[in-house]
């Protein structure tokens, strides 16, 4: 049966999807609760009051002095030596790296000597100019007010000679002694970093070093050890794959290289140049967002994982015997064991096409699993690949390098007795938080604490700088030298770009300092960066140009591709699977424990941008929960916000229930990160840390079953961004599903009918005269089908835009000032839906509706097509915002940089991350997308001084720029060169709400799913 | 009959005062104008710079010291370094030059006053304008004839928008010229 939209059900929540009286309630109300009541003074915070006094008294002044005198405006100050290559007014990129666990490369936008955005870098091998929401938004920590700035003994500011020099004695104190020293950090991937810390050992040959992460891949690295024996992990060319099976990896949110999965991946979900379009088959537990994107979703349980991979492979060799030709006797007879009437939930149609896909296209399909399932797990992903030979599309020159090896759950306990003992005198803890990560490590804080002397690195305070006696303010990224070696044929470099705006130093200075016992400075990591980059380099590559040449060059370039030789991979060890034993579900109740989209391990969460981006999925800011299925909620008599206790053996956590569509039964999902005690005034009181909850000694560490789950009767309200702005799909659902916002079907489909987008279109007429656009008229273009809806370009716009952040308080009442928001709408059942997401921005209407109702005529038309807003004029009558029907107009109800946390982002520091090309909006004035109107101006003054036309796709937004998946596509459309025109007007291209005529000029390409039947 | 006082309050005071209020308002209005408008601001500068002896007499070309005009929104006050090109060897014994000299060598920024402004949230872009052909001293008046900078025209709206709609009046010496956009979006974002 072919699937209209008129049939279609599209639902936002479940509340809606069980028609709630609520929902219509919702939907009459255009304001939530309490937003519309009189005006309360004390909301306003103190600040706002004094400041009124004080314009107040600067106003009569002024009255005063203007009648006497002209005004003053002020000085101009120009540079004494103005440095090369700066001119003020145009920007100057820098490209460097941010990041030692991917090794992605940046490029830094600069005005007058201040870095304002950060976009990927263009030329980098790996990430090709695109970069993830959290490097984006990591601007805004250079400038945050709540950065470390002096060194401190005991809480107490001391000189930098002073701690260096105490810090010293400590360390000497311990060799004499006879006393170890502890030196905990992250994973470390630079050089440089590493030869200072084997430097030290040498000094101190009593030094142990422990590294850790909080979601611990060490179970990935061991397996691939196992079946291949000691090389390195390579990395999947996505993008040659027809077939992915995807078994719990969130490889595009969490999992890997995301920025690079997602380039790959979508570049496979190509419609409109020509069909060619990958198949994904995603076997999980929770809603992920590489599940929603998925063309065949299968819901399972996290602990049936080997289960599912070992039935796999009886369907594969019972369809094939030639495959299994290699297996031992044993893994034989243990598969045939495996038949799928064991596996519940999973339809039987579509299981035996994911066997004949994956068998139809051998060596062009890739199966990737849970990166931190278990060894077993692992062992038999490589199987699948391997017997399928889907091993071509593995690349081993970009193998994934293991620098250093993480320390296991043993040693990390070791490390707790030795702090408890006392033969670890002194602690250094590089930059890391392990009081706040490793809390699922039995008294660990208390060891910590016991320590003699405690040294902490680190940008921001946390749980561990809390506990340290010495508190070493570090620079940031941007501030630092370095260099980081991730993946095997890429080597990045990072250079600062401003100059501390602290009195920090980088922790590389911190370790030279300790070798050489007196301060040294940053500039003294330079030459040591260069000597590894000579040895690991540019000897390597055998370059003929001079080492000084060849480094200029790699340093402009942000980083430089070693040379090396294809090697062949090792063959898989059959023998390796008579260990493998048979795939038993686990019964009760599960906590799946998974990373954070945004603000990884913590690291990133003082970042309001960051906390504000609402979950790609669940839509819910400022806090994580736990995720259950509708039917466990049911059993439980769970509802949203119930606080609950989760009990696993004597460990138990609170934490808000939100119900989520499509996890699986008897799981509760939470994503770590949250619920810190010690840092910046951001994040205080967000979220829940259930970071105790890992278990590192099982097999599953981030699955922890047995667990029991209790009401406690209170509650917590979560905030969620898809219940309010959603475009009004009227109070009659009968007419909401005819409105096609969304409107999708099948490659089959499409194929049989190329038409059925348009199936539903009336004619429409005018009963004005058209206004023609004679020069330039811009136009976006989005297309649905890469799309994956992870909000980069949200945060790519909050940064570009100079968008402030206004709390959880204000996301609550709907009143957050993103000008663009992801839609996420659910079709299909609640237990396994589908998933449609649509970046929804100002459409730039020709015939605008909200340009006809101000009364002020602050927002109109532009001759070159820009529904054009003038801050300055417009007068808060908010009546456009009533009049959009895609409810995309953002409205200051105060000067939020002012309102957030008493004036937490209005300070002379973080003022200095605003873009000075675009206004910085006060209160009483409504703002919307601009399609970035500062970089049309630029292009256009670029042309003029050329002497020359803007050239047809000479533009990119910020959202276009940063989109990973190359989904969004920007220009003019009345030049016949311009790529929007292709999408403009191809088949499967749509404007949302087009039945009532405003003309919007954002054209939607409709969503294809691979899937074989054409009801979906 | 006798007149009250309220009579006498509505039919003269009332009406005088109200005359008096308008023509002070009116004339105050169109006297000030020009100040309000800042036109004719000549504030006076840390070193006696010359425009009239530089740029008129010596007949140096504006952009050899505001060199960003044809790149960058801002036309740029040129650094000292680019006044030291000369006064390193030139007039090295006059008092201002070695005010000059003394910022230079401690390395300290000259803080020039600024004479013309327009608001933050207008944003004026100096090379689209130069890069058409429009001369400087179209918005900044005859400046080489000027001892002390001094605003000749007014910077507001009416003012630019004067130029936008009527460019052949304004800019006589150009022989194409467009008109200039009006749209907000031209100037505010």
């Amino acid at each position: 049966m072919s699937k209209s939209r008129n049939e279609t059900k599209y639902w936002k929540n479940l509340k809606e999807y069980y028609n709630d009286p609520d929902v219509f309630e919702e939907k009459i109300n255009e304001f939530k609760d309490g937003v519309t009541d009189d005006f309360e003074t004390s909301h306003l915070s103190s600040i706002s009051r004094r400041k009124f006094l004080t314009l107040m008294a600067a106003s009569a002044a002024f009255s005063a002095t203007a009648c006497t005198d002209y005004r003053d405006k002020g000085e101009i100050v120009p540079y004494t030596r103005r440095p090369e290559d700066l001119v003020p007014g145009i920007a100057n990129y820098y490209a460097t790296s941010l990041d030692g666990y991917t090794g992605n490369g940046v490029l830094v936008k600069t005005r007058e000597g201040r870095p304002i955005k950060i976009d990927g870098n263009p030329e980098h091998p790996i990430n090709k100019g695109k970069i993830d929401a959290a490097q984006q938004a990591s601007i805004l920590n250079l400038y945050d007010p709540d950065r470390l700035g002096e060194p401190q003994q005991n809480k107490k500011q001391i000189s930098w000679n002073k701690a260096i020099n105490s810090i010293s004695g400590e360390l000497k104190k311990a060799a004499e002694q006879n006393k170890k020293i502890a030196l905990i950090s992250n994973r470390i991937t630079s050089p440089t970093t590493n030869s200072l810390i084997e430097k030290l050992k040498e000094k101190y040959s009593n030094i142990e070093v422990y590294s850790y992460e909080l979601f611990d891949d060490t179970s990935k690295r061991n397996a691939w050890n196992k079946s291949y024996s000691g090389s390195l992990i390579p990395s999947v060319k996505l993008n040659e794959a027809e077939i992915i099976l995807s078994i719990g990896n969130d490889f595009l949110a969490k999992d890997g290289n995301v920025v690079e999965n997602i380039k790959q991946f979508s570049s496979r979900k190509e419609f409109v140049k020509e069909v060619n379009s990958n198949r994904l088959y995603v076997v999980e537990s929770e809603l992920s967002l590489t599940g929603s994107n998925a063309d065949y979703r299968f819901p399972l349980k996290n602990s049936d994982q080997k289960k599912f991979l070992l039935t796999l492979l009886n369907g594969l060799v019972s369809k094939d015997a030639g495959l299994g030709s290699q297996f031992p006797i044993g893994f034989k007879t243990l598969i045939a064991k495996h038949d799928f009437a064991a596996l519940s939930n999973i339809d039987k149609k579509n299981f035996d096409q994911l066997v004949n896909d994956l068998l139809e296209n051998t060596g062009k399909s890739i199966l990737v699993v849970d990166e931190r399932a278990s060894e077993e797990i692992q062992i038999l992903s490589h199987l699948v690949n391997e017997i399928l030979n889907n091993n071509d599309l593995l690349c081993f020159s970009k193998a994934f390098v293991d620098y250093n090896s993480l320390s296991n759950s043993d040693e990390l306990k070791n490390l707790v007795n030795e702090l408890n003992s006392g033969n670890i005198s002194v602690i250094i803890n590089l930059d890391s938080n392990p009081v706040y990560h490793l809390s699922y490590i039995d008294g660990f804080a208390e060891a910590f604490n016991k320590t003699a002397a405690k040294i902490s690195l680190s940008q921001f305070e946390n749980e561990t700088t809390a506990l340290s006696n010495y508190v070493i303010p570090i620079n940031n990224p941007l501030e630092s030298w370095g260099d980081f070696y991730v993946r095997k044929n890429v080597y990045t470099l990072q250079q600062p770009i401003i100059a501390p705006l602290r009195s920090t130093i980088q922790k590389e200075t911190f370790l030279l300092s300790l070798l050489n016992e007196k301060l040294s400075s940053d500039s003294e990591i330079l030459p040591l960066v260069k000597e590894n980059f000579k040895k690991l380099v540019y000897e390597k590559n055998g370059a003929i140009v001079s080492f000084d040449n060849y480094w200029n060059n790699s340093l402009h370039d942000g980083f430089a591709v070693i040379k090396i030789e294809e090697e062949a991979k090792a063959d898989f060890n059959y023998a390796v699977l008579e260990n493998i034993s048979f795939g038993k579900s686990a019964g009760g109740l599960t906590l799946l424990l998974k990373p954070n989209h945004f603000i990884g391990d913590s690291r990133f969460a003082n970042n309001g941008w960051l906390q504000e981006i609402p979950h790609p999925v669940s839509k819910v800011a400022w806090d994580n929960y736990a995720a259950v299925s509708p039917n466990t909620a049911d059993k439980y008599q769970l509802v949203n916000n119930d606080v609950v206790e989760i009990k696993s053996g004597a460990k138990a956590v609170k934490i808000p229930i939100l119900v989520q569509p499509g996890t699986t039964d008897d799981t509760f999902v939470v994503e770590l990160g949250y619920g810190r005690t010690n840092s910046g005034d951001v994040v205080k009181d967000v979220g829940f840390n259930l970071n105790n909850m890992i278990s590192l000694d099982s097999d599953s560490p981030y699955s922890i079953s047995g667990i029991s789950v209790s009401k406690t009767g209170e509650t917590y309200e979560l905030v969620s961004t898809q219940e309010h702005h959603a475009v009004d799909d009227s109070k009659l659902k009968d007419i909401h599903l005819s409105r096609g916002i969304i409107r999708e079907g099948t490659i089959t489909e499409y194929k049989k009918n190329p038409d059925f987008v348009h199936e539903h279109d009336h004619p429409i007429f005018s009963i004005t005269d058209e206004h023609e656009y004679k020069d330039h008229k811009w136009a976006m273009a989005i297309d649905l089908n890469k799309c994956i809806g992870c909000s980069y370009c949200v945060a790519s716009c909050n940064v570009e835009n100079n968008i402030p952040v206004v709390g959880k308080d204000q996301v609550g009442v709907g009143r957050e000032m993103h000008w663009m928001r992801i839609d996420r709408y659910y079709s299909g059942s609640p237990d396994n839906p589908e998933v449609s997401t649509q970046p929804m921005i100002c459409q730039h209407c020709d015939n605008a509706p909200c340009e006809n109702v101000c009364p002020v005529n602050a927002t109109n038309h532009s001759p070159d097509g820009l529904n054009q807003m003038a801050y300055n004029r417009c007068v808060g009558t908010r009546y456009c915002a009533n009049n959009c029907p895609y409810k995309v107009r953002r409205f200051n109800f105060f000067d939020f940089r002012d309102n957030f946390a008493d004036a937490f982002y209005e300070n002379d520091s973080t003022a200095l991350v605003h873009n000075p090309e675009v206004t910085v909006r006060s209160r009483g004035v409504m703002e919307k997308c601009t399609f970035c109107i500062q970089r049309i101006m630029d292009a256009r003054s670029k042309a003029i001084a050329e002497g020359r036309e803007v050239a047809a796709n000479e533009i990119k937004t910020a959202c276009q720029q940063s989109c990973p998946a190359d989904a969004i596509v920007f220009g003019d459309s009345n030049n016949k060169e311009s790529e929007v025109n292709v999408f403009r007007e191809h088949k499967l291209g749509y404007h949302v709400l087009e039945e009532i005529n405003v003309k919007p000029n954002v054209t939607y390409i409709a969503k294809l799913r691979n899937t074989e039947s054409e009801d979906v | 009959m006798k007149k009250t006082v309220i009579d006498y309050s509505l039919k003269v005071r009332l009406p005088l005062t109200l005359f008096i209020v308008a023509v002070t308002f009116i004339l105050t209005f169109y006297i000030s104008r020009a100040e309000r408008d800042s036109i004719g601001y000549a504030p006076e500068q840390p070193i006696k710079y010359s425009h009239k002896l530089h740029a008129g007499e010596m007949q140096i070309d504006c952009q050899y010291c505001h060199t960003a005009v044809t790149k960058s929104r801002h036309a740029v006050v040129p650094s000292a370094s680019i006044c030291m090109n000369c006064h390193s060897v030139a007039r090295k014994d006059k008092p201002e030059i070695i005010k000059l000299t003394k910022y230079y060598e401690e390395n300290k920024p000259i803080p020039w006053k600024r004479v013309h402004k327009i608001p933050d949230y207008a944003y004026f872009n100096h090379s689209v304008h130069v890069n058409k052909g429009i001369e400087c001293e179209s918005c900044h008046g005859e400046i080489s004839e000027m001892e002390v900078v001094t605003q000749a025209r007014g910077f507001t709206m009416t003012a630019c928008l004067e130029c936008h709609r009527n460019p052949e009046e304004q800019l006589p010496y150009l022989e194409k010229v467009n008109k200039g956009p009006e749209n907000c979006a031209a100037c505010h974002r």
